[in-house]
């Protein structure tokens, strides 16, 4: 079965886990035991059946009613199988949001219709990362509509007000959809709920098994295998991943940085030789002479058409810790020293807003021109993602993630 | 219980053990002859061209079962394994979690400092347990083997932690994506060996693998791996329901785990 992997995204209290839970319970996924314990939890804490104790597993989530790390559970729909990607919503726990999205294919975003809650800088923040990480397909769920009456003014108010700003971020209007929902009460979640005639959409799920449809694949092109080192012992076989196009034995193949030219001798995948090797498989390459120098992180192609190393490339930057001198990339494996760090535009990932001045803050982005002590085989996110992206690191601890969008 | 692509299982799976290759210079993996860390070898042996390249660690409390040991030397013989056997003696007085919690984790702390380990590929999978499904592929564990589950490192963009403390070490995961369903179709799709404690006996079969003294058989009529397959499919009952550890006190798997059992 084909596994879709869903992100959930959504200011904290929201309902994500409880969206989650829900769905599980709706759909008949989650075991008894998982169920049962959730239950004595909630009434052990006096309170009254929370779904979301069914994602929520430490002590600490569920005394303190939010998550803290990502977690998934799996939903069976239709001819497809969804991973739901539990995040938390918590400001502080932004390196667990973002690992967690990272694994989306699309995103369900929560937005609570409660009248003190609705649109917050975080829900803004979570979709400007979603767009960066390379979601491209959006559901919003309005939620907690049983507490508001399931009033329609109130979910026309925040559709209207989150619209203008999932364009300007980059969302395609035919890739967003929106529903009112009742996570907690299970409403429109499967079924369509008896209390929202005024709503004429697809339920929850219909909208996200559409938008899994939606999502474009991976795309062809030129190929790239990244490689992650040497076989222990023989410089001349390398191990890697084909990111995009197809390996096959014909003709000569490059490595870049260096634009090494190099013949292969044989592929190996899954411990045995093959001609071809396509897309998103592991292999092993044997080439025809031992490699001098170290390969972690380098990128091969077919001759001629090798992606150029640079040390200077332009990117856009969500930042989650003060940078300070030692700040690095993580570029497929290795770690390169920023040199130079010079801004060309500070965005507010709550407004989607660029301007020429400003400051760098945490939870906020930057384009900049950055000066690596290392060439990088790097390309534009929008070409090859895997070549165009990295993470950001700040006196050894996570600072951050960047994608490129030009050199 | 939902049947996903094994190729696309095999191949994360693979990667990370590639991976935790290229990161750490000495990794070993954990060996309990159970179904996931023999499935785990298998994937090893396709990502390294047909060999296990790291040395696998069987604790050895002396109680597991007969076939447990036979199973043991039979497949570290047919697939050349690096074997080490670590004795861990089971203290009478501790029983259940305590038992699990204290008896291995230390025998394999005396393992970890003797040889120098600085990863160690563990087989757990995220729908086994609720506090499971919260890892990472790579987590990092300090010197006294603990997890610090509130702030675990960043994973994203196949970019894992390889963060080491002074004398910690770094969990690998490989298998953190497979459900019970998948090594079982795996298990008959490669014909993997497995122990043959999960056959049905006299109308039981074990599950999941712990030893003597935690593990309690299901009833079950399962003798193939083709019945195992029909059975968790329509099963509602939890993998691990056979596990007396699981069932004692409320967060008893995030106590052990955050002390670092396996
Ligand atoms: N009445 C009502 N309450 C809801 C609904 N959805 C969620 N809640 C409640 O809102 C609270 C927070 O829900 P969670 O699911 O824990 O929120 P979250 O988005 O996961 O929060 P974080 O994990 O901290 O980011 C819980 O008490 C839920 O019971 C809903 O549709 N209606
Ligand atoms: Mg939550």
């Amino acid at each position: 079965m084909i596994v879709k992997t869903i992100s959930l995204l959504g200011h904290k209290d929201h309902g994500k886990s409880t969206l989650i839970g829900s769905l599980l319970m709706h759909t008949g996924s989650a075991t008894q035991v998982r169920i049962k314990e959730a239950e004595a939890y909630s009434k052990k804490l006096h309170k009254d059946f929370e779904p979301a104790f069914i994602l929520d597993s430490f002590a600490e989530e569920r005394e303190q009613e939010m998550t803290y790390d990502t977690t998934r559970a799996e939903i069976k729909y239709k001819d497809l199988a969804f991973a739901f990607i539990d995040v938390p919503g918590h400001e502080e726990l932004i390196k667990n949001m973002i690992s967690g999205a990272s694994y989306g294919e699309i995103a369900v975003l929560l937005v609570s219709a409660k009248a003190d809650e609705g649109i917050r800088d975080q829900t803004k923040r979570h979709l400007f990362i979603a767009r960066m990480l390379g979601i491209e397909s959006l559901v919003v769920a309005v939620n907690k509509m049983d507490l508001v009456g399931y009033d329609k003014k109130r979910f026309d108010m925040i559709k209207d007000g989150l619209s203008g700003f999932i364009e300007k971020i980059g969302f395609e209007k035919t890739m967003v959809s929106f529903v009112p929902v009742s996570a907690y009460k299970g409403e429109n979640l499967v079924k369509r709920s008896r209390f929202m005639n005024w709503y004429k959409g697809k339920t929850l799920i219909d909208l996200i098994y559409s938008g899994t449809k939606k999502q474009s694949g991976n795309k062809t092109g030129a190929l790239r295998i990244i490689v992650q080192g040497f076989l222990e012992g023989q410089r001349d076989f390398a191990v890697g991943r084909v990111v995009k196009g197809n390996l096959s034995l014909t003709g000569g193949f490059c490595i870049s940085p260096g634009n090494l030219p190099v013949k292969i001798k044989s592929i190996i995948v899954k411990g045995k030789k093959v001609k071809k090797a396509i897309i998103g498989e592991n292999v092993a390459l044997q080439f025809d002479k031992k490699m001098g120098s170290d390969l972690r992180g380098s990128v091969i192609s077919n001759k001629g058409d090798c992606p150029e190393a640079r040390a200077k490339v332009r990117a856009t930057i969500f930042i989650t810790k003060k940078l300070d001198k030692n700040s690095s990339i993580r570029f497929n494996g290795s770690d390169i020293q920023i040199k130079k760090m010079s801004v060309a535009e500070y965005i507010d990932p709550t407004t989607g807003t660029r301007s020429t001045n400003g400051k760098m803050e945490l939870l906020s982005a930057i384009s900049a021109d950055l000066i690596l002590s290392k060439q990088i085989p790097a390309e534009k996110f929008d070409e090859t993602r895997e070549l165009g992206r990295f993470v950001l690191y700040s006196d050894g601890a996570f600072a951050g993630i960047g994608t490129i969008t030009g050199y | 219980m939902i049947k996903q692509d094994l190729t696309v299982l095999e191949e994360r799976s693979i990667f990370v053990l590639r991976e935790a290759k290229q990161k750490f210079g000495k990794v070993a993996a954990l060996w309990s002859m159970g179904k996931d860390s023999t499935t785990m070898l298998a994937l090893a042996r396709k990502a390294f061209l047909g060999k296990v390249p790291f040395p696998v660690i069987h604790i050895d409390n002396s109680i597991d079962f007969p076939e447990t040991y036979e199973f043991r030397q039979d497949l570290a013989k047919k697939w050349n394994l690096d074997l080490i056997v670590a004795p861990s003696e089971i203290k009478p007085d501790l029983v259940g979690s305590a038992c699990c919690g204290k008896n291995k984790p230390e025998t394999l702390k005396k393992v970890m400092d003797e040889y120098g380990f600085d990863a160690l590929i563990v087989s757990i999978r995220r729908d086994e347990h609720g506090i499971r499904a919260k890892e990472r592929y790579m987590s990092p564990r300090d010197k006294k083997f603990r997890w610090n589950y509130k702030d675990q490192p960043a994973e994203l963009w196949d970019d894992y932690s390889s963060k080491l403390d002074v004398g910690g070490h770094v969990r690998v995961h490989p298998l953190l994506d497979w459900n019970e369903i998948d090594i079982w179709n795996y298990v008959k799709r490669e014909r993997i060996p497995v122990n043959p404690l999960y056959f049905s006996r006299n109308g039981y079969r074990y599950r999941s693998l712990g030893c003597t003294h935690c593990t309690i058989h299901i009833k079950s009529n399962a003798r193939t791996v083709e019945n195992i397959i029909s059975e968790l499919e329509t099963t509602k009952i939890e993998e691990r329901s056979g596990r007396s550890m699981d069932k004692e006190r409320e967060y008893v798997m995030q106590r052990l785990r955050s002390l670092g059992y396996m």
